[in-house]
């Protein structure tokens, strides 16, 4: 119960500030000294837990990390005591920015029409100042990849930092990766399904000649590209889709199904394109293909329904532990749309996976260096190491475990307001039972 | 059986047809045709009746009916003698479902529209209907005014096709809509429609049918099969009205204002208490739902099966209703390819390999059926084959028999006059050249009202046995044997071609045989009993004359590579309840005693949270909670070391196990439809929540309308039926809603006229039905007058006045939420809960003063913008201020997670641990009104509690065990051998469809005449049947697997 009542304490004083700065949450200035958190239980990630260690930095980046780490003078420094240093956590499938509320038509940027469009790019319609972004930091997620939807190929995602004045200034990396979404490969059997048999097959062989088509098209534009002759004619579409062919973008194809899978799998294996696999549901199914191929797998959510009646009930929350016991590269990520306005949650996603079956180091990790890996930014974020950024959390306990509370967040060594929309609105009402 | 309406109309059509020529009153032009109508047919074996055989008799008919029947019957002068010798004589067949050639417009409607997916300007196809005229039902649904005898417009063919099978009468059946109209049954012979009538209104049909895909818009009720449920009830409730105000018109009418008039209702009115009622249903659970609907309004049920009888056939047995099978086993599932087999769920393997008993199964639990060829897609083909498939799977050749013959007469109550050959019967009857339910015998004469009708087959000469033939000089023997339709033949040794039609004969032959040279000889001739005469041509001979007489008759030799198929018998596996994976094959046992020692127990009751300790259950109800706890001698001890138990999780906002339909959104006000009567209890969702820890749960209806649906409450009883699921003493209550989805902003812009389209509106729509039902409530009480109709919406609404039934309101704005507060204070009414309620933080106060529970979720916002206040400390909040808070799921993936959805109340709100696990237990079932039985774990509830692998707020704890009514329904090493066992099953069924598959996909063998006639293209590609030629051998070794189940068998 002592962490009960020192968390209510924590929650008064939170209170109070908020309410103190009612207003519109404000982007974090850049670090001004160096700042040092002492005393806590520093979660590294990439080595062993220290016990009541010190982690410094400065300008943005971790300058010390350990048990005695020397503070430099004029440093601010945070008593730790008590409290867990963890890197910030990173959701690898998310559209923030682009989707404020589901429903309102008006306030939704995530599908360009048509099927085909390696051209868009997420970065292009970022709002940096969605309500959703504060919701998603204040429980310690503080990069998320945001992702174009829709059609076959979807466009191109960015790494976002979850603060800044302007797209620009969120920007981790952009464009982070080309996003392909394998068709339905499942046919509707029942006598009510919306199309017959033979429809459905046919919408199958349309949208599969599609992804053939546009990438054999593509390679071919590359070639012209290197040599153009002088009735060369730009096409924006293959044009954002020559980096792939380049090993310079990864192809990160969303497929969920054992057949859409295996299609993709063999599909990549022809175009000789690395891929990263999206969404995965049935991954462990080819558990060793995926090892054998290293694909990585941004897995979905763990707390989604199996996919089929006979399914085992748990199939989605011990899924991410059949992957890692055999040994593929794994991340998990929430499912992109219909999941914006929590995607603060991923956290509690790695803790599900490790009630059933991951090693709760490995569910850390899940949402932290894997992620960061896997979108090719482990060189700055993921872990907390020298000279990486010093995007991190520091909490009141495990969190990926109810109810740790965040108490502080630094994005590139910026303390970060943790107040959001909800808070406000908690505090006024507050005020308003308080007043009676 | 007994069917009072039908028996005036058969003692008016026995009138009809017992003159001595059939009367008509149609006017005769030129010459009378005045046959005598005396036939005998003499010398066969004659089937009777089910059980009932004469070996060798006599079926004596005069003027279209039976009039003498056995072995010595004295056959009159004038008579014309058929000699049945060899052949077999049956009852006329009797098909109990046809739609024969009806018009489109009495046909289902197609159940989907396919739309060329390369147009983009493409339409659905439009759906013939019939234009609404004369006075009628408001519902375009409800027509049991429709006859299908006022449609009859029967061609040849048609009626031949049902013939050729040995029909000679069928019920013919309007195909479309709730009420679809009334059966007519028929003779299926080549006359005038008015003189093929046997019976021109026999049963009302009633099918649950609704709007599936939304074609009709908001005006299209219903469109949930609760919709159709509710819309059959209240229908029976306005014929009986109807007729009562009507009569109360004739009566009074200078005091009485005049009651509509209505064909729907009169017809309905009338035929409700004389003709039965055929229900259509679609699965199981409909069976079920049909019987319901009879039991309330007394009605003599007949239900068309859809061949999952065989599920429930115990509840069938004990209501013995009378059912119509039709006999489309369905065909082997495409699961060559391991990544098609996964979408292939168990219970549709099994019910691939246990479809075709269910006929055998149905007999032996003592359920009388009848058999019809609807739903065949080549009846020609498949109807005998299919009934023979049935006998071989163990139905006695006289119950297939009955099926065909008493059962649907006594249906239709025509058993004094078809279905049987004896005097005084319709001179209906089948030839058939032997035992019809065995294999190779074929129905050669279909016999109607005294005249017959021959099949192809009828003439057709068997010339099978040894001959000895003359031609030329020579004598050689010529044998003829094989298959009636593909002839085995040899001359003198040689290879030779015989075929038959009729009495001619025509035999090609080796010219070499009568040394003639190269080239063949053609010999024609006649067949005159056991000889052939003719003339022929060999080359350089014309004209030569031969001869043949036969000197051994022909005997099947069973072939000895002829083993019986594997087709001939299910596999043995335990049927489960519901099929599939995961079911049950019996309820879980309930111990008389019960103890779990030394675990942390939290009550959510006065003892607080308990920590090793113990708790003891005796016979299902919770007698003891403490430390130390003794075991009564004989108790099931649980070792609760290092577990947490706490009381089974209740979800306050589920909408798991609804069949067809969550919500009735057509209309605004709906509160006459109730979930309770679409209970599935098949949803695998009741078995994933339970492994969540979920033991009861408030199904409710959408939130689509202001004032929607009736929920029902139910404990989480897998693998029992629908009925059993209902928590019995929950108070009933109803779904209301505000806000967007009930002024339908977010459905598009089909949806802008409907009333209500703003907050104003909502509000002022339940002032106003809350009037109606006030004023209901007076009419009721008035004794003057037309009779009150009932009016189950207004019931219902009277029910929440009257305080009998709770509301549960889909609510976010505060805004919203006050006005309709304000009204429920305005009508003094019960408000359970306030769902959702996500702006609830900022009117809590108001709520607790009003004693309104408040049921949220933990953390959902931002997704319309009505939501885009809520808070996630909204449960929080609501329960600091003193209002009687839970956290639900309204989700069946949330709901197994309802633990660690309350546990964010700690993160955000700071609740204690015991205060957020009552947000889905105990103050669930406060709201449920069901708390004196469940919801904590004290003296005298029900044992319902979850044993968790820990601390069961954290994320890592996962759920051991579920205890219902102190029996175990959720086991977590149960599961891990049941996943294993299933697996199992599912392989040997796959191993088993995929010999029927590999026939199907192969390559197409010579003289296959199956695959001749077969004019579809393939559905296989030439790919596919490559990978599952190279997949034969790895499936038939038996050792390699899918990857799927060697992997699901791993933890």
């Amino acid at each position: 119960m002592t962490r009960f009542t020192s968390y209510l304490a924590l929650a008064f004083a939170l209170a109070l500030t908020g309410y103190a700065i009612a207003s519109d949450t404000m982007p974090a200035p850049p670090q001004a000294k160096p700042i040092a958190i002492k005393g806590a239980t520093i979660h590294p990630v990439s080595g062993a837990d220290i016990p009541s260690g010190t982690i410094v930095f400065d300008n943005g980046k971790i300058t010390a990390i350990g048990a005695d780490a020397a503070i430099p003078a004029g440093a601010e420094i945070i008593d730790g005591t008590g409290k867990h240093v963890y890197p910030g956590l990173i959701n690898a499938n998310t559209v923030l920015g682009l989707v404020e509320i589901g429903a309102v038509r008006a306030t939704v940027d995530v599908e360009e029409s048509g099927a085909i469009n390696p051209n868009v790019r997420s970065i292009t319609s970022v709002n940096p100042d969605s309500e959703l972004i504060p919701v998603a930091r204040s429980a310690g997620v503080l990069t998320a990849l945001s992702v174009p939807e829709g059609g076959i190929i979807s466009g191109q995602s960015a790494v976002l930092k979850l603060d800044g004045w302007t797209p620009d200034e969120m920007t981790v990396l952009s464009p982070a990766a080309m996003h392909l979404r394998w068709p339905n490969l499942t046919i509707d059997r029942r006598p009510r399904a919306r199309k017959s048999a033979k429809d459905q097959q046919k919408e199958i062989e349309k949208a599969q000649k599609q992804i053939r088509d546009a990438f054999q098209i593509a390679r071919s534009y590359w070639q012209a590209r290197k040599n153009p002759g002088p009735d060369f004619k730009t096409d924006l579409r293959w044009e954002a889709l020559m980096p792939v062919f380049d090993s310079k973008l990864p192809l990160f194809v969303h497929a969920s199904t054992l057949a859409q899978i295996e299609a993709a799998l063999a599909w990549a294996k022809e175009m000789q394109l690395k891929i990263v696999l999206v969404d995965g549901d049935d991954a462990w199914r080819v558990a060793a293909q995926l090892k054998e191929s290293d694909t990585p797998v941004v897995l979905g959510p763990a707390t989604s329904l199996p996919s089929r009646r006979d399914d085992d009930y748990d199939s989605a929350w011990s899924s991410a532990a059949k992957l890692q016991k055999a040994g593929v590269r794994f991340c998990i990520a929430s499912n992109g749309r219909g999941a914006e306005t929590n995607e603060r949650n991923i956290g509690y996603e790695a803790g599900l996976a490790a009630g059933y079956g991951l090693p709760k180091e490995e569910a850390l990790k899940a949402v932290t260096i894997y992620p960061a890996q896997i979108l090719g930014v482990a060189d700055r974020l993921g872990s907390l190491e020298t000279d990486k950024a010093a995007t991190l959390i520091v909490t009141n306990g495990d969190p990926l475990d109810f109810p740790t509370q965040v108490e502080a967040a630094f994005i590139d060594g910026r303390k970060i307001d943790l107040s959001n929309r909800q808070t406000r609105l908690r505090d006024k009402y507050r005020e308003k039972y308080r007043r009676k | 059986m007994r069917f009072p309406g039908c028996l005036w109309l058969a003692a008016l059509l026995f009138f009809a047809v017992s003159g001595t020529a059939q009367v008509t009153t149609v006017p005769k032009q030129g010459i009378r045709e005045n046959d005598p109508r005396v036939h005998a047919l003499t010398n066969a074996r004659i089937v009777s009746a089910p059980g009932k055989t004469i070996e060798k008799g006599t079926v004596l008919i005069r003027d279209g009916l039976i009039v003498e029947v056995g072995p010595d019957v004295k056959v009159p002068a004038e008579a014309r003698v058929w000699d049945l010798a060899g052949k077999t004589i049956y009852p006329g067949f009797i098909d109990a479902y046809s739609r024969l050639d009806l018009p489109e417009t009495l046909k289902p409607e197609p159940t989907r529209s396919d739309v060329d997916t390369d147009d983009p300007n493409a339409k659905p196809k439009e759906i013939p209907r019939e234009s609404a005229k004369g006075t009628r039902s408001w519902n375009s649904r409800v027509t049991p005014e429709r006859k299908a005898a006022d449609y009859l417009n029967l061609d040849k063919k048609a009626t031949k096709a049902l013939r050729d099978l040995g029909f000679a009468s069928a019920l013919i059946v309007p195909g479309r809509g709730v009420f679809h109209g009334s059966s007519a049954l028929i003779n299926l012979q080549e006359a005038d429609v008015d003189t093929m009538v046997v019976a021109p209104v026999v049963a009302q049909h009633i099918g649950f049918d609704f709007d599936r895909d939304g074609r009709d818009g908001d005006r299209g009720y219903p469109n949930s099969l609760m919709g159709a449920i509710a819309l059959i009830r209240q229908s029976f409730l306005d014929a009986t009205w109807y007729q009562a105000a009507q009569d109360a018109y004739r009566k009074n009418p200078a005091t009485t204002e005049r009651p509509e008039t209505n064909a729907s209702l009169a017809a309905l009115a009338e035929q409700m208490q004389r003709n039965p009622a055929v229900f259509e249903t679609e699965d199981e659970l409909d069976l079920l739902r049909a019987l319901r609907i009879a039991d309330e309004f007394k009605l003599k049920p007949i239900l068309f099966g859809n061949g999952h009888e065989y599920r429930v056939r115990k509840t069938l047995a004990e209501k013995k209703p009378a059912l119509i099978l039709p006999l489309d086993f369905p065909k082997p599932p495409e699961i060559e390819r391991p990544e098609q087999a996964l979408e292939v769920a168990l219970d549709e393997l099994q019910h691939w390999d246990r479809a075709p008993s269910n006929p055998a199964r149905l007999a032996e639990a003592g359920i009388p059926f009848a058999f019809t060829t609807e739903k065949l897609e080549k009846p020609e083909k498949d109807f005998w084959s299919r009934v023979r498939l049935a006998v071989r799977r163990g139905l006695s050749k006289d119950a297939a028999l009955a099926a065909l013959t008493t059962t649907p007469a006594e249906m239709f109550g025509v058993a004094d006059r078809l279905g049987s050959i004896a005097p005084g019967r319709m001179a209906n009857l089948v030839i058939a050249s032997g035992d019809l339910f065995a294999d190779d015998e074929r129905v050669l004469t279909t016999w109607v009202d005294g005249h017959y009708y021959d099949t192809d087959q009828a003439r057709e000469r068997d010339v099978r046995g040894t001959w000895e033939l003359t031609a030329e000089g020579k004598m050689l023997p010529l044998v003829i044997e094989g298959k009636l339709e593909k002839l085995d033949v040899k001359l003198g040794g040689e290879k030779a071609t015989v075929s038959v039609k009729d009495d001619a004969v025509l035999l090609i032959a080796p010219a070499k045989l009568f040394d003639k040279g190269e080239g063949s000889v053609r010999l024609s001739g006649q067949v005159i009993g056991e000889t052939i005469a003719g003339t022929g041509d060999a080359p350089a001979t014309p004209n030569l004359r031969w001869s043949a007489k036969r000197t051994a008759a022909f005997t099947p030799v069973k072939k000895p590579d002829e083993k019986p198929s594997p087709l001939d018998k299910p596999l043995d596996f335990p049927e489960t309840y519901p099929a599939g994976a995961f079911g049950r094959v019996a309820a879980p046992e309930q111990p008389k005693s019960l103890l779990i020692q030394g675990a942390t127990i939290w009550t959510s009751g006065p003892q607080g949270t308990l920590q090793n300790a113990d708790l003891l259950v005796t016979a299902g109800k919770i007698t003891a909670v403490g430390l130390g706890l003794k075991a009564p001698g004989g108790a099931a001890i649980v070792d609760g070391k290092g577990m947490h138990v706490t009381p089974g999780i209740i979800d306050c906002h589920s909408h798991t196990a609804i069949s067809r339909g969550v919500n009735e959104s057509s209309h605004a006000v709906t509160c006459e439809v109730r979930i309770g009567d679409v209970i599935d209890a098949t949803d695998i969702g009741l078995y994933r929540e339970l492994a969540g820890g979920v033991t009861a749960a408030n199904i409710l209806h959408g939130s689509a309308n202001p004032m929607g649906g009736q929920n029902q409450v139910i404990k989480f009883r897998w693998g029992a039926l629908p009925e059993e699921l209902k928590f019995a003493d929950a108070m009933p209550g109803v779904k209301f809603a505000l806000g967007e989805n009930v002024k339908q902003s977010n459905w598009g812009e089909k949806f802008k006229t409907r009333y209500p389209q703003t907050r104003m509106g909502v509000e002022q729509i339940m002032r106003d039905r809350f009037r109606a039902a006030q004023e209901y409530d007076a009419a009721l009480k008035k004794k003057q007058g037309l009779p009150v109709r009932r009016d189950l919406q207004l019931e219902a609404i009277s029910e929440i006045l009257s305080g009998k039934r709770l509301i549960h309101c889909h609510s976010y704005r505060q805004d919203e939420i006050l006005a309709f507060l304000s009204v429920a204070r305005e009508f003094k009414i019960k408000v359970g809960t306030l769902q959702h309620i996500l702006e609830g933080y900022k009117v809590a106060d108001v709520m607790a003063k009003d004693g309104v529970g408040g049921s949220t979720f933990a953390d959902w916002w931002g997704y319309k913008f009505e939501v885009y206040d809520a808070i996630p400390d909204n449960a929080a909040m609501m329960n600091g201020q003193g209002v009687l808070t839970t956290v639900n799921s309204d989700s069946a993936d949330l709901a197994r997670r309802l633990n660690t959805e309350a546990a964010k109340s700690m993160k955000y709100g700071g609740l204690t641990p015991e205060d957020a696990l009552k947000l889905v237990t105990i103050n669930s079932a406060k709201q449920l009104r069901i708390d004196a039985k469940t919801g904590s774990l004290e003296n005298g509830k029900d044992a319902d509690f979850v044993i968790w692998s820990g601390n069961p707020l954290s994320n890592y704890a996962h759920v051991q065990q579920t205890w219902i009514d102190g029996r175990k329904y959720f086991d977590r090493a149960e599961d891990e051998e049941g996943r294993k066992a299933f697996a199992a099953q599912r392989e040997a069924l796959v191993q088993k469809a995929l010999t029927e598959r590999l026939k199907e996909i192969g390559p197409a063998k010579e003289g296959d005449s199956e695959k001749k006639d077969d004019k579809e293209p393939p559905k296989i590609s030439a790919q596919e049947q490559q990978r599952a030629r190279e997949l034969e051998p790895i499936y038939g070794s038996g050792h390699d697997k899918h990857t799927c189940l060697e992997d699901a068998a791993s933890p």
